[in-house]
């Protein structure tokens, strides 16, 4: 239930009239914010029988509306609704500002699902949004609320809080970009992800499969997760608390205040997690006379992670020199112990990492020019500092037992390691509207990262004896992105044309032996330069159906590990190209009875010079350009509320990756292969339903039900032939005599929020992997059985 | 709509999707036939990729392949960890597990109907390279190295795939270098263990680093030691050494070693670096345990810059590869995929050195069988970078000729015969 709260003494409405000559209709368009002067994305404004809706600056625009007297309505989910009588002359353009006030307390869940249905319903480029803002008092992670999303797929490395590996259309590793609010997020290494931040801190996620837009401006391979932190408007405090199995508890709070005058805002947040993670798993435990190993079901014992983030504010606001100027200050703390090596085939008890950060940052944004032009400037500079401690003279086993021994670390690298990582990243974005029809778009991403480190445990130079980890790197990347975005047919049809340019300069020492004299002589620098192209086109056939068609071809710039190696056991290899790709995608979205919404997408993909990492002389490894895969996928979303308190989502996705271009003779078997290590088919099924007045007056319960479904997958390539006959390879099993297929896999969640009516407080309980099944993260890692979750959460006003 | 009935019905949604949910599990076993009468197999091994996990395929044949043949059919297993090749009789064993590439001693078992199936695995230290170096004595017993030991010589009983004990070494291997804190690791087997006449040879490691690549070209010494022990009483007898060397053989497929068919052992020694420099071919002669200072095969004489990295031994004829030019590293360098190894017939005897003829240059065969015996044919290993040749020539005399060409399932490693009962 939506309470609201209007202020009173605010202009809600501000009109601006011109007069146009020698035309028979009149314009009329405006800009949309909020208290805080933000942009509200996707209000729906109505002029008498005409309807639009707002773009990414709050922008609108009625290009043929008749004259005369009309009811103009704004409205938007989570804020108050606005109306007022416009009268129109033949020839008038009419601009209007118009302040919508947020309502004071949490959304109803279907309706904000709603809005982040019509936020992604109207972009040209194909995004899939997911709504933490939604679910915010649920007990479950980000990672669990993305893996219900069509086309994405998230695997982890052993529990809460361990990095995660996102396959967005079967692109996954590096090909993957993140950001926070648009900004490119590896400045804040591991500190702010999926994994680690909670539901709370965010707002939405913007999940591009495909196109990126050219605010993203970074090198992604047609995947990228834009993570956008829930703003704080005036004085707002809400806090949770999280307890759940394996030792697992979240913690946090947000609050925020602004001057009467709503020149001024400050803030803060900070957020606590802590996952023992000791479920128990299925490990082989070798016996100690024979060494034969054998299958015991234990806990894990050192699998834990902790992390604290907390980010200050201040921000001038509503100025006439700044709509946004914005101070913040990040920290994190992020420290995880390691249970075992990238397959469960060791116990270890004490080797962990951590990384940390201050980061302050400034953000200004500006609209000019009666609000065609809008200015968005960010600039941070940091010192991110990871350390990874593995110096044990011993050895656990899976029961946690300890045995000494001579020789130092638990892994094959030891290592007492600490790296320094100054980095600055800045972002200008510049957004020009020229009239209703045209908009120009600038955006420019600057990174420079200067690396060093020292390891006392790592390898050192034969000659000199120096450590090779003080051997500095310097990394800088440029990317210019500019976009030209028309609209035509009163808006129904949509083009957004972007061009690309990237530029990347980086220098090192080439130690591919790591036993070379090395010196002056070894210093390299290596550059490129590139450039993307992609169009993007959304024709909306009727205000229930659209049709959008993308197509781009774009670059991935080998990374700075890529190139200079990691120091320990990846080499360098300043040969790397970057990773090219052409991508096309065509989608196709109905809504029909005003109850059901089906979506269809469809997507191509041709992907050069792929990098992995190769063995090159065992125990040394380095990147290498390897692959060339294409193919074609689909996925299918349908939502359908009936009965009205319940409803029912259901999403599928098919991918159909494989490998081509392999000219050696003795591999060409793997031309037409799967792309290894990637789910091929994956399912979801939902079910809500929502209860209000059940208990007690104007209390609230919402129940729901998720159960995902995972094709079988291969570990490595196996030739096409051995694929399952089935229809689309969803039947019967593979033919072959492998040790190396992850099998179907089966997930079902469920649980609940309470909202009691006392003002602010909803009770949230998960029950994850009710059926008890046998699941498996990254590489073959076992996840935890069934597991249950309990969260207070509590919300002033 | 009352409450009451709005939960009722949720809970019957509830109900389906979890009964839905739960009945897609499919576990079937196949029995497998049990063999009645013995027939022969001849299983070839590949890599498929060069990566770090060594995925790769064993196909069992029911005669020794010839013309174009495929490694990845589907009664082909497929793994993980496929490297580390050291058969024996009729046993199929490697260094590396199949489902993980852990290190240790695994062993494949094979049935009448060709099905290879992961059989028993030793476990070992994983975190440094050479633990699962192991040597048969006979069906009874055999030796291995396990970094979680580092001075001992741990015993297994092959034939139940279990360990049986240890050899403590500790007090041998710490006489040498004493004092010398630059020594940062000692092991003893980590490289090369080899039986001879009833004793164990393995080499002892002092090596100038303990980190990733520890015992790997990093040799304090310039000498390369080898400790003899006694089999039967498993007792220490003496240390030898192969004078100006480093790096004795690997850990790989190629045990790079070989006795000739008069019982004289053959032992490759790397060099100072991974590209060579100073590497030999030495020998302890049939009835001594000494190495023969009176011969050895030296590359620097040969091609400068190179090194060996395979032999094979047979009527006083050694076969190997050697460069065709110096090795390089990096990313661009030509010691793996480059075809810069060319086959040539020693004479153990003059040292004359015959080039093969019919077979080209080829990409390094050192993590490979690179020659072999089967049925009495000599085979020799060629891959080359085009991928145009990857399988095995049957050499006659000094001339090689084309027997079979893998088509599918990576760079050929290995084939060995086996008899199943």
């Amino acid at each position: 239930m939506i309470r609201s709260t209007l202020l009173t003494g605010i202009s809600i409405f501000a009109l601006h009239t011109t007069v146009l000559f020698a035309q028979e209709h009149s314009t009329v368009s405006g800009h949309i914010y909020d208290a805080n002067k933000q942009p509200v994305v996707s209000a729906t404004i109505r002029l008498g029988e005409l309807k639009t809706q707002s773009d990414q600056q709050g922008y609108f625009s009625f290009a043929k509306s008749p004259s005369g007297k009309y009811q103009l309505k704004v409205s938007a989910l989570g804020y108050v609704t606005q109306e007022k009588q416009l009268e129109r002359k033949n020839g008038q353009q009419i601009t209007i500002e118009v302040l919508l006030i947020q309502t004071s307390t949490t959304l109803d869940e279907a309706q904000v699902e709603g809005r982040a249905h019509q936020l992604q319903r109207l972009q040209p480029i194909k995004t899939t949004l997911i709504d933490a803002r939604a679910v915010s008092t649920q007990a479950t992670s980000l990672t669990e609320l993305m893996n219900r999303a069509p086309g994405i797929r998230i695997r982890q490395s052993g529990g809460t809080g361990s990095n995660p590996d996102v396959s967005v259309n079967g692109f996954q590793g590096k090909a993957i970009k993140y950001f926070k609010d648009g900004i490119p997020l590896d400045y804040l290494g591991d500190g702010y992800s999926i994994a680690t931040m909670p539901l709370e801190a965010i707002d939405h996620i913007e999940v591009y499969r495909g196109i990126l837009p050219i605010y993203l401006g970074s090198d992604a391979l047609g995947g990228a997760i834009n993570l956008v932190p829930r703003k704080t408007n005036g004085t707002q405090t809400n806090a949770y608390y999280e307890i759940g199995s394996f030792n697992s508890h979240r913690l946090g709070v947000k609050s925020s205040t602004s001057s009467k005058d709503n020149r001024w805002l400050f803030g803060g947040e900070m957020y606590y997690n802590y996952a023992k993670n000791n479920y128990k798993a299925t490990v082989e435990v070798p016996d100690p006379m024979t060494k034969n190993p054998e299958l015991v079901r234990l806990p894990f014992f050192h699998n834990g992670s902790k992390h604290l983030y907390g980010e200050i504010f201040a921000q001038l606001q509503n100025r006439i020199w700044a709509d946004e100027l914005r101070i913040s200050l990040i920290g994190f703390d992020l420290a995880r112990e390691q249970q075992h090596p990238a397959m469960m085939t060791d116990a270890y008890g004490a080797v962990r990492s951590k990384q940390y950060t201050l980061a302050p940052s400034l953000r200004y944004k500006k609209a000019l020019l009666n609000d065609k032009l809008h200015f968005d400037q960010f600039v941070s500079y940091n010192n991110l500092q990871t350390e990874r401690i593995d110096t044990l003279r011993g050895s656990y086993d899976w029961y946690g037992d300890f045995t000494p021994k001579t020789t130092i670390g638990e892994t094959r690298l030891p290592s007492q390691s600490h790296i320094n990582e100054h980095q600055v990243v800045s972002r200008s974005n510049l957004s020009y509207r020229i009239n209703a029809q045209t908009q120009l778009g600038l955006n420019y991403v600057f990174t420079q990262v200067n690396r060093h480190g020292a390891d006392p445990y790592g390898p050192t130079l034969e000659e000199t004896g120096l450590d090779v980890l003080q051997l500095k790197s310097t990394y800088k990347k440029q990317v210019l992105g500019l976009s030209l975005d028309n609209y035509w047919f009163d808006e129904k049809l949509q083009n957004q044309l972007m061009a690309k340019y990237y530029s990347y300069n980086a220098s090192g020492i080439q130690n591919t032996w790591l036993s070379a004299n090395v010196g002056e002589k070894d210093k390299r620098t290596v550059s490129g330069n590139y450039w993307s192209l992609a169009d993007a086109i959304r024709y909306r056939l009727s205000t229930k159906s659209l049709f959008r068609l993308g197509g781009e071809y774009t670059y991935r710039l080998p990374e700075r590990e890529e190139l200079f190696g990691n120091n320990i056991f990846i080499v360098p290899n300043f040969e790397l190209k970057p990773e090219q790709s052409l991508n096309f995608n065509v989608g196709y979205q109905q809504s029909l009875f005003s109850s059901l919404d089906i979506e269809a997408n469809v997507f191509y993909r041709r992907t050069k010079n792929q990098i992995l990492l190769v063995t090159i002389d065992a125990p040394n490894a380095q990147y290498k350009n390897q692959e060339n895969v294409r193919g074609y996928g689909f996925d299918i979303d349908l939502n359908y509320r009936f009965w009205k308190n319940y409803r029912f989502n259901t999403n599928a996705t098919w991918t159909n990756l494989r490998l081509y271009g392999i000219t050696s003779e003795k591999d060409q078997w793997m031309n037409d292969a799967r792309l290894r290590n990637t789910p091929y088919f994956f399912a979801n099924v939902g079910l809500q339903g929502s209860y209000e007045n059940l208990f007690r007056g104007s209390d609230k319960l919402d129940l729901f039900l998720n159960y995902n479904f995972m094709r079988e997958f291969y570990l490595e390539t196996i030739p096409k032939s051995w694929e399952p006959n089935g229809f689309l390879g969803l039947s019967g099993n593979a033919n072959i005599n492998s040790n190396l297929i992850i099998p179907n896999q089966h997930l079902l969640n469920g649980g609940f929020t309470y909202n009691p009516s006392y003002r602010g407080f909803t009770i949230g309980a998960e029950v994850r992997n009710v059926l008890n099944k046998n699941l498996y993260d990254y590489y073959r890692i076992q996840r935890a059985g069934r597991s249950f979750y309990l969260k207070l959460s509590y919300q002033i006003p | 709509m009352n409450a009451l009935k709005q939960v009722k019905k949720l809970v019957l949604f509830s109900a389906i999707g979890i009964i839905t949910a739960s009945c897609s599990n499919k576990d079937s076993v196949v029995p497998e036939p049990t063999p009645s009468t013995e027939t022969t197999k001849y299983v070839l091994i590949s890599m498929s990729e060069n990566t770090l996990n060594k995925p790769g395929f064993a196909t069992a044949f029911d005669a020794l392949p010839s013309g174009n043949i495929i490694n990845n059919g589907s009664n082909s297993l497929q793994g993980f960890g496929f490297g580390g090749w050291r058969p024996y009789g009729n046993w199929l064993l490697k260094m590396f597990n199949t489902e993980s590439n852990a290190y240790g001693i695994q062993q494949l078992t094979v049935d009448a109907s060709g099905k290879i199936s992961n059989g028993k695995f030793i476990a070992g230290d994983n975190t440094t390279n050479g633990t699962g170096n192991f040597v048969i004595l006979d069906e009874n017993k055999g030796f291995y190295w396990d970094a979680a030991a580092p001075l001992k010589i741990q015993t297994f009983n092959p034939g139940t795939m279990s360990r049986t004990g240890d050899i403590d070494l500790s007090a041998i291997i710490n006489e040498r270098g004493q004092n010398e804190p630059a020594i940062k690791y000692r092991s003893i087997g980590q490289k090369f263990l080899a039986v001879k006449q009833g004793k164990l040879y393995a080499n002892v490691t002092y090596a100038k680093t303990d980190g990733t690549q520890k015992g790997f070209f990093d040799d304090f010494f310039p000498d390369v030691y080898i400790a003899v022990i006694d089999i039967a009483s498993s007792k220490y007898e003496k240390t030898i050494k192969i004078e100006d060397t480093g790096s004795i053989a690997y850990i790989n497929d190629n045990t790079m070693y070989d006795f000739d068919s008069n019982g004289d052992l053959y032992i490759v020694t790397q060099g100072r670096s991974a590209t060579g420099g100073k590497s030999k071919i030495v020998r302890i002669k049939s009835g001594e345990t000494d190495i023969d200072k009176s011969w050895s095969l030296n590359m620097d004489d040969i091609t400068p810059g190179g090194k060996f990295v395979s032999v094979f031994a047979k009527d006083g004829k050694i076969i190997t590869v050697i460069p065709n030019t110096a090795l390089t590293g990096g990313p661009t360098g030509n010691i793996n995929f480059e075809d810069v190894w060319e086959f040539y017939n020693i004479d153990i005897a003059t040292r004359q050195r015959t080039k093969i003829n019919g077979i080209p240059p080829v990409t390094n065969p050192g993590a490979a069988f690179c020659a072999i015996e089967i049925d009495g044919k000599i085979l020799l290993r060629a891959t080359t970078k085009k991928g145009d040749i990857n399988g095995y020539y049957e050499l006659k005399g000094t001339q090689a000729s084309p027997l079979f060409n893998v088509t599918a399932g990576g760079s050929v490693s290995g084939l060995h015969k086996i008899a199943i009962k």
